[in-house]
């Protein structure tokens, strides 16, 4: 890992952060015009160029700099898979207030990446309002059954502290389900599914498609385990990386026939441990209709590039995704990542996964080489 | 082709081409080899409707650009000829005389008896790999079922095609198949009735079929491999560094870097009249240059994602190690000097990492990590010390040191691998007296 060094950035980021954790707090539907994001986005900039000496060299490199860089699309963004090898961080004389890792690849824990976050207060402030509007959705207060891990178990899970603080924020009461490697607690379950029932009080169920995928599987072979009116789902991650993958439709199906939660109200969550606020599908405001389309809280834009050039597409056309995040202030705000998809009117549509890469012959790439050098010695 | 057949099926066929053995084993091998050539041939006859049909499909079925598939047909096929067929039995057994009747060399006096039935799956995308896998097959009379890799199913079909169109009973012998890779059911239904078995594949690969290969069935190998450069100072004077690049260049664009001869790491010698950087902007040039008259293949965003990945990163990694990135924006060739070897990440295209070494005699040490996968080196500038850095190169794991211009197409009668091919494929019979 190489550090990067701060100085005058020790002041600032407290200043930046504050006036931040204001805009948040207003909420997802608070008018953010696009002066109003530049401003803050160059700000944040001209920090972490300043503070992080990988990125400052990288943007120099690329003529970048606070005095040439005027729009905040011309920030150069870094690569999701540079969190692997490089601590982005503003203010690294004082210890980070969390640390969040990266789930492994298949290069295994030798390529896990981490994101050190200076501000807890931050990225609080960024997780509750867009989670606010899409999940509770007009609800106060739920009761929370969660098939995520609790944030105690996996202290460096981003999304288990998201569930956490959203959890300390908005949940009546909280049941953890399953344990640090994910096993599922199906007695807790039924109980908690049973109190539920007699509350007639909705609740919030909380889970990565494969461990909603476990729990409709046990819940198909066991007694009925019907949710009260009201009730939702929040999902997220999809089957990436796993050897089990069934169709959307299907899994959704399944969890109506078995929870009696019906697919408009299993609302999908898309972020990343590179990204401190999140993406949701706006199936409680919208409608049904609006499944397939993630919706940024308005301190996020998101671009389509150019897969060759990272030139910016018109809207609608497929590239590659890049966020300003401005939840990111700590770290570095604009993140290139490797999912591709389209925007259209500030909203994301992620293309298909394309499984199984073009044949790479018989040469071994690179990186599975040192993998396996690694794993033998 | 269209249709996966069923392991039934499979096993049908490799019961039907194994019973064509015994006829096959009463041919004189000159006439083996001379319809094997007369097929191969057509290959690269400008003239022919099969060679036609070969560029027509390539850039479809292999993802290459049409310019590369036609210097990559050109590349392999050059080996499918009857004499170069016959060159490479004499290197591997003396001469095709050992294949029917006992000859003597030395002491003995042996006979070379090729497989009932070699079965030979092969993985991955470089177009000619299947062809050379069933030639070696069919030139030791072993009748083969071969399946080959997902972007190299059309040269093997058209190879058997214009077989059969030459010599009918030989092309009996000969089955081309595709299944899924990995289907356990159709490798089983196949390897039941061989008696060799050849696999080209992932270590993984090789490792769940050597588990089930049963244990009278010879198997051969070809596990993943990795190549690289090494460039000294005599070659980083003058204009002798842009020659060098250009031949670099050229191995590591051949088959858009898939071989397992092309080259993804360049060790430079320092202290020479230019450096590492130097050699590094000169590959650059190189490479570009080679995009042009080479283009990249077929890219999609999942790939280009990758790319975009790995140079973003490499340009972090190099603010903080001392190195430099250099690309081709929307060319997919990527060069890399790294000051220190920098952590690998995940590539796509034409990707190229230098790196400088202090002497050749270092190339040891740096190479060491790659030992079991280490296959290729191209060199260039070692002068005098050509022939001891080869031997401690050998040493470390390296099989075929060669000059960068020759890399991407080895000769027929390579030891691949280290290995005898045809020797690998025959049982010797030796007549005691």
């Amino acid at each position: 890992m190489i550090r990067s060094s701060d100085e005058s950035a020790r002041s600032a980021l407290p200043a930046l952060a504050s006036e931040l954790e204001r805009r948040f707090e207003a909420g997802v539907a608070a008018a953010w015009s696009e002066r109003d994001f530049e401003t803050l986005a160059l700000a944040a900039f001209r920090l972490q160029f300043e503070s992080i000496d990988a990125y400052r060299g990288f943007c120099q490199g690329r003529g970048a700099t606070p005095a040439t860089v005027r729009r905040w699309q011309d920030v150069p963004p870094v690569p999701a898979t540079a969190f692997k090898h490089i601590d982005f961080v503003v203010g690294r004389e004082r210890a980070p207030e969390l640390t969040f890792r990266t789930s492994g690849t298949t290069l295994g824990t030798a390529a896990r990446g981490r994101h050190l976050v200076p501000r807890a207060s931050l990225h609080r402030h960024s997780l509750l309002p867009p989670f606010r509007a899409h999940v509770l959705a007009g609800v106060e207060r739920m009761r929370f059954l969660s098939l995520i891990s609790s944030p105690a178990e996996r202290p460096d899970s981003s999304l288990s502290y998201m569930v956490g603080a959203a959890a300390d924020a908005f949940a009546t009461e909280t049941h953890w389900l399953v344990d640090g490697t994910g096993g599922l607690d199906v007695v807790g379950w039924h109980t908690a599914a049973r109190d539920a029932a007699k509350s007639s009080e909705p609740v919030l169920v909380l889970a990565t498609s494969l461990a909603l995928l476990h729990l409709v599987e046990r819940l198909e072979t066991g007694p009925a385990s019907k949710l009260p009116k009201g009730s939702r789902v929040m999902e997220t991650g999809g089957f990436k990386g796993s050897a089990r993958e069934i169709g959307r439709a299907d899994l959704h199906a399944r969890v109506e026939s078995t929870l009696a939660v019906p697919a408009g109200r299993i609302v999908a969550e898309y972020g990343m441990t590179e990204l401190l606020s999140q993406l949701y599908e706006p199936v409680l405001i919208e409608g049904s209709g609006a499944a397939g389309t993630y919706v940024p809280p308005p301190w996020l834009r998101v671009r389509a590039l150019d897969p060759m050039t990272l030139a910016e597409l018109p809207a609608g056309a497929e590239g590659i995704l890049a966020f300003f995040d401005l939840a990111n202030a700590g770290s570095v705000c604009h993140v290139l990542t490797e999912d591709v998809g389209s925007v259209h009117d500030g909203r994301v549509r992620l293309s298909g996964r394309v499984r199984g890469a073009e044949p790479r012959g018989c040469s071994l790439a690179m990186d599975e080489l040192m993998s396996l050098a690694r794993s033998a010695s | 082709m269209t249709a996966t057949p069923t392991p039934r099926h499979i096993a049908d066929l490799a019961a039907a081409v194994r019973a064509t053995s015994a006829q096959l084993k009463l041919r004189p091998s000159r006439d083996v080899i001379a319809a094997l050539g007369a097929a191969g041939s057509r290959l690269l006859d400008p003239g022919d409707p099969i060679r036609a049909e070969a560029l027509d499909r390539l850039p479809e079925s292999s993802g290459l650009s049409p310019a590369m598939c036609v210097a990559v047909l050109d590349g392999m096929a050059a080996d499918w000829t009857a004499e170069r067929l016959e060159a490479l039995v004499t290197a591997e057994l003396g001469s095709a005389d050992a294949l029917d009747g006992f000859v003597t060399a030395g002491r003995r006096r042996s006979l070379a008896v090729g497989p009932s039935l070699a079965v030979q799956i092969v993985a991955g995308g470089v177009p000619g790999v299947g062809v050379n896998a069933l030639l070696r097959s069919l030139v030791v009379k072993g009748p083969t079922l071969i399946k080959p890799g997902r972007g190299d199913l059309l040269l093997p079909t058209l190879f058997a095609r214009a077989l059969a169109a030459i010599d009918p009973p030989l092309a009996d012998a000969l089955a081309v198949v595709y299944w899924p890779g990995g289907s356990v059911e159709h490798e089983d239904a196949a390897l039941a009735h061989a008696d060799v078995a050849t696999v080209y594949g992932a270590d993984e690969t090789v490792r769940t079929l050597r588990a089930r290969v049963p244990a009278t069935t010879r198997l051969v190998a070809y596990h993943h491999r990795v190549s690289v450069g090494l460039v000294g100072r005599e070659a980083l004077a003058g204009e002798r560094i842009e020659a060098t690049a250009r031949d670099v260049a050229a191995a590591v664009s051949a088959y858009d870097q898939r071989g397992c001869v092309s080259p993804q790491i360049v060790l430079v010698e320092e202290g020479g009249a230019m450096s590492p950087a130097d050699f590094a902007e000169a590959l650059a040039r190189a490479l570009a240059a080679a995009g042009e008259r080479l283009p990249a293949g077929r890219f999609d965003a999942r790939q280009a994602s990758t790319l975009q990945q790995a140079r973003s990163t490499a340009e972090l990694l190099a603010v903080a190690a001392g190195g430099l990135v250099r690309h081709g924006l929307a060319s997919p060739w990527t060069v890399v000097l790294e000051s220190s070897p920098q952590p690998p990440v995940p590539t796509a295209g034409r990707f190229v990492r230098v790196q400088p070494i202090g002497d050749a005699a270092d190339a040891r040490g740096a190479l060491a990590p790659l030992g079991p996968h280490l296959q290729t080196v191209g060199v260039a500038g070692l002068g005098a010390r050509l022939e001891s850095v080869a031997k401690a190169l050998g040493e470390v794991g390296a099989s075929r040191v060669t000059p960068s211009a020759a890399v991407a197409y080895p000769p027929a009668w390579w030891h691949h691998d280290g290995r005898g091919p045809l020797l690998d494929l025959v049982r010797w019979v030796d007549l005691e007296r």
